[in-house]
């Protein structure tokens, strides 16, 4: 497999010796060393598979005296398909936070699965984007349909949102006044938008979900409805409001890229406009497409970006160690944008495999260590199956209950279908624990119904009890005479460690002072489950 | 053997002496502080109609006019002041009403719609905007200096699993606290375990949590805090109010049957006890067929509850510092369709408002004859924000940060309507 042997070769030589001169030379930090093996593996299957290691992954890697066994963890983990539906997920979110219609929720299932696919099959980051900006057909089994979906088809929202997630470049500011602190003017904007405004969504009423069409529209602009608040929506060239007047018709605007100055005659058809403002952004030499992509991936396995803003970045912005960000774009490019091997450079950087200091204690220093994440709310579900030993598979599916079926009339069945699909364990989880994965980490706190459900759950508390023969604990106790083994695996299995020696003398004596055995280690797994360093990746 | 024996005013002791009580307060003396907390702080109760109900069928009859769809006006206890057939309780607080019946505006999509009505903005992917639920509650909070009391501020009975609004770029800890219904307790409140053990179990916890304090300390205080926040909250007296077979059978008779009078009755139960805001949510609002029917049973479970929670909150001297609301997305179709419904239309709606402030009694704006157009005292949905923030005593121009840098005023220029107070 030829992508598997891409080697950054200016970029590994800048990583194992300049970079991290250049981090701690524009910082005036001193880096913090490199993490321990132990955390390592934790941090890269977490981050790559998005779980934490067995304990016999445990074993093996501490046992393995290779000096490149770090690498070839890498190499290996990247391999598994659930490094693909990892970041399927992360990219979904990405993507549905920032939806301003509920009835878009349910391309959940729909993109994941299109996005999982396509990097699995390590298609280029640039044909993933293209796909998605020229998508069209049945929403729910086209998921690249998604940004357009997200924004019910609303010109400006798909144009602000594909500047943003695919460029970095928050030009949607423009929209209303010139923008405040970057050079975007708000005609900018608006030609920007008029790629995008035949892009329409058809609706088959009574199909649910299943009645979304996104389909190019060049013709014939009375057959669509034109909303009341949206006069001009239906026409077939986008028109900039004016401030004024807005009873206004506004100014006709051509389709023109902000970047490059690259324009279409009005009168080109949808498919052209698309296609033509998908190539012109995924150009190998718009540095902005990289450069999203890099910042994105960097900031959130290094735990701070380049740039402050995951997605807001742009000419105007400064970027910290832009040197690294640079080489690491060329490099992606150079790759044609192969979103695998941009991990495994990333990964391999003495900024990555550094210890981790906390972003809230630390001022930032030039990627001096690594930043500890809260995990996000796939990456925690997995790993707490991963801890109890269940397969998600084996998770019961509460779909409705009864009294909701019969309440099911068929002007609702959409809603209904969408639920349907959010009443699975993973995605009511997600209601719970997930955030919108391109805000500041910062400010991700933690909930009250969070602590709630992983505190006083029902299904977690079944999953460790001592008694049952077929939980994780009820087996361990059964093969392990000595609570010390016992202990010992309940750290692995949780926190991918062994315990302290004073960890392991806390959880002998409160196994001891227990009422017995199995209740004793029930506290200690359940301790472990809802501890705050089973929840961050460090 | 069990080491040692732990009573919930034990736990309080130790949480406490583990230095989170300060200013939070504790269970035992949550009542006595939300009674205090009443005297200066402002509430607000929302009742939401989901799906958009009709103006014509609730509080804004047409009695001369064909698009009237022979709904029946009835008097209320404020001469010249009518209501629908449907609302005969509602008639007789009409005197503490105030019903605004020149609501427009341009949204007439479902979840545009409800998130306009719930945040005074239309969606837009750059920013979150926080509802209203989590401005109250994040601006009664500050005018109290922090958090207050063992309950979630902000409660919401009933969405159904919607999420179309929540707390957005105010952060998490204002995000609405969700009741399937307000007949069963909220979810994992319950500790799966007796209390001494659960305590036991937050000890280790903490414990066990200390070599990696020593790496993130001022995030492993926060997971310990949201914790013992948590731990408080379950195991306080607050939330006995959760438990509505404590209230006297001639309350709840008082209040009728169903969801909704159970919500509404939840709702003063948690007011009571110090939670700033509940929004309890009445479903299936959106007639486009057999209105007129659909209406009245839908309208005979609200229209005891909404009359007799708005009676209980005077009684109880609660009123005048307790806000409610009675809104949805949008109103419909002043002509009745083929199949006897009525269709979503923004340009026209109403709204109904209690206490805070509001005189009741009275009715601002008008429409035309046939209920098409408002032709007297226009109100645009941020104006109807400005005037909640008018009656809960709030800044509308305290402005928070999107993630873009960009600052939002919690009201985007909307002017209250004075005429109210």
């Amino acid at each position: 497999m030829a992508h598997l042997q891409w080697i950054p070769c200016r970029f590994v030589a800048l990583l194992g010796i300049a970079l991290a001169f250049h981090a701690g030379l524009a910082s005036g930090a001193a880096p913090v060393g490199i993490c321990d093996d132990a955390t390592f593996l934790r941090r890269i299957s977490q981050d790559l598979v998005g779980r934490q290691p067995s304990p016999l992954e445990i074993d093996a890697f501490l046992a393995d005296a290779s000096p490149t066994k770090r690498a070839a963890a890498i190499h290996r983990l990247l391999a598994d398909p659930e490094w693909a539906s990892t970041w399927a997920r992360y990219f979904r979110d990405v993507i549905l936070y920032r939806r301003t219609d509920d009835r878009a929720a349910f391309m959940a299932k729909p993109l994941e699965t299109f996005l999982a696919d396509r990097l699995h099959a390590d298609q280029p980051w640039s044909h993933i984007a293209c796909q998605m900006i020229t998508a069209t057909g049945a929403a729910s089994e086209h998921g690249e349909t998604a940004i357009i979906m997200a924004q019910m088809g609303e010109t400006s929202d798909i144009a602000a949102e594909v500047s943003r997630i695919f460029m970095g470049i928050q030009i949607q500011c423009a929209q209303c006044h010139d923008h405040f602190t970057d050079r975007w003017k708000r005609q900018q904007f608006h030609q920007f938008a008029a790629f995008f405004p035949r892009v329409e969504i058809d609706r088959s009423p009574g199909q649910g979900a299943d009645g979304y069409t996104v389909v190019s529209r060049d013709h014939d602009p009375r057959r669509s409805k034109k909303k009341p608040d949206n006069p001009r929506r239906g026409d077939l060239e986008h028109t900039m409001p004016d401030l004024n007047d807005p009873s206004q018709p506004g100014t006709v605007m051509q389709p023109l890229f902000f970047l490059t100055g690259q324009s279409l005659p009005l009168g080109t058809s949808d498919m052209d406009r698309r296609q033509a403002i998908a190539k012109w952004i995924t150009a190998r030499d718009n540095p902005w497409f990289a450069r999203a992509m890099i910042n994105r991936l960097w900031a959130e396995l290094v735990g701070d970006g380049f740039y402050r803003g995951v997605d807001d970045m742009g000419p105007d912005r400064t970027a910290q160690s832009p040197e690294i960000l640079d080489e690491l774009s060329q490099a992606f490019a150079d790759s044609g944008h192969d979103v695998r091997a941009t991990f495994r450079a990333i990964m391999a950087s003495n900024e990555y495999q550094h210890a981790s200091r906390s972003r809230v204690s630390h001022e930032r220093e030039g990627f001096a260590a690594n930043c500890p994440q809260r995990l996000r709310s796939d990456q925690l579900f997995t790993q707490i199956l991963a801890a109890v030993g269940v397969d998600e598979s084996q998770v019961g599916n509460s779909g409705p209950g009864k009294s909701e079926k019969k309440q099911q009339s068929k002007k609702s069945r959409d809603t209904h279908a969408g639920r349907r699909q959010l009443n699975v364990p993973r995605a009511m989880f997600t209601q719970v624990f997930g955030y919108d994965p391109s805000l500041p980490r910062e400010e991700i706190v933690g909930s009250i119904p969070q602590a709630l459900l992983l505190m006083n759950s029902q299904p977690l508390s079944i999953a460790i009890d001592g008694d049952r023969r077929f939980t994780a604990l009820g087996q361990l106790l059964a093969a392990n005479k000595s609570n010390r083994d016992v202990a010992e695996q309940l750290y692995l299995r949780t926190l991918a460690r062994s315990p302290t020696a004073d960890e392991m003398k806390t959880c002998l004596d409160h196994v001891r002072l227990s009422i017995s055995r199995e209740e004793g280690f029930e506290d200690v797994f359940w301790a472990l489950l809802n501890s705050a360093e089973f929840v961050y990746r460090k | 053997m069990r080491s040692h024996f732990c009573t919930r005013r034990h736990l309080l002791r130790m949480l406490s002496a583990a230095g989170v009580s300060g200013a939070l307060g504790w269970g035992n003396t949550v009542s006595l502080h939300a009674a205090d907390l009443r005297k200066r702080g402002k509430a607000c109760i929302l009742l939401w109609m989901q799906g958009g109900p009709s103006q014509f069928e609730t509080f804004s009859p047409l009695k001369e006019h064909a698009n009237g769809g022979g709904t029946q006006a009835i008097a209320t206890n404020v001469a010249g002041m009518q209501f629908a057939e449907y609302w005969p309780q509602a008639a007789r607080v009409a005197d503490r009403l105030a019903v605004i019946r020149s609501m427009t505006s341009k949204e007439g999509s479902h979840p545009r719609a409800s998130y306009f009505m719930h945040t005074g903005y239309l969606p837009n992917p750059s920013a979150r905007h926080p509802t209203l639920g989590s401005i109250v509650a994040s601006q009664c909070a500050s005018h109290l200096g922090g958090m207050t009391g063992d309950l979630p501020p902000v409660v919401r009975i009933g969405s159904r699993g919607r999420n179309d609004s929540g707390a957005g770029i105010l952060g998490m800890q204002w995000d609405p606290f969700e009741l399937r219904d307000a007949e069963h307790n909220p979810a994992n409140t319950q500790p799966m375990v007796e209390t001494d053990r659960h305590l036991r179990r937050l000890d280790l916890m903490e414990r066990l949590d200390r070599g990696f304090a020593k790496e993130l300390p001022q995030e492993v205080a926060d997971h310990t805090a949201l914790y013992k926040r948590a731990t408080r909250m379950i195991l306080s007296d607050g939330m006995r109010a959760f438990d509505l077979q404590d209230e006297p059978q001639s309350v709840r008779a008082e209040y009728g049957e169903g969801g909704f009078a159970s919500g509404c009755l939840l709702a003063r139960r948690l007011i009571e006890s110090g939670v700033s805001f509940v929004e309890v949510v009445s479903n299936g609002w959106d007639t486009h067929q057999d209105n007129a029917a659909q209406v009245e049973k839908l309208a005979g479970g609200v229209d005891r509850p909404f009359a007799t929670l708005v009676r209980d909150l005077e009684r109880r001297g609660m009123l005048d510092d307790t806000l409610v609301i009675w809104i949805g997305e949008f109103g419909r179709t002043p002509q009745v369709n083929p199949r006897g419904g009525r269709d979503h239309f923004p340009r026209s709606f109403n709204a109904v408002l209690a206490g805070g402030g509001v005189k009741g009694g009275q009715v601002i704006g008008r429409t035309d004859t046939a209920g098409i157009e408002v032709t007297d005292r226009p109100v645009m949905v941020p104006d109807l924000f400005a005037t909640f923030c008018k009656s809960l005593a709030i800044d509308p121009t305290v402005e928070n940060m999107a993630p873009s840098g960009r600052p939002i005023k919690l009201v985007d220029s909307g002017k209250a309507v004075d005429e109210l107070f």
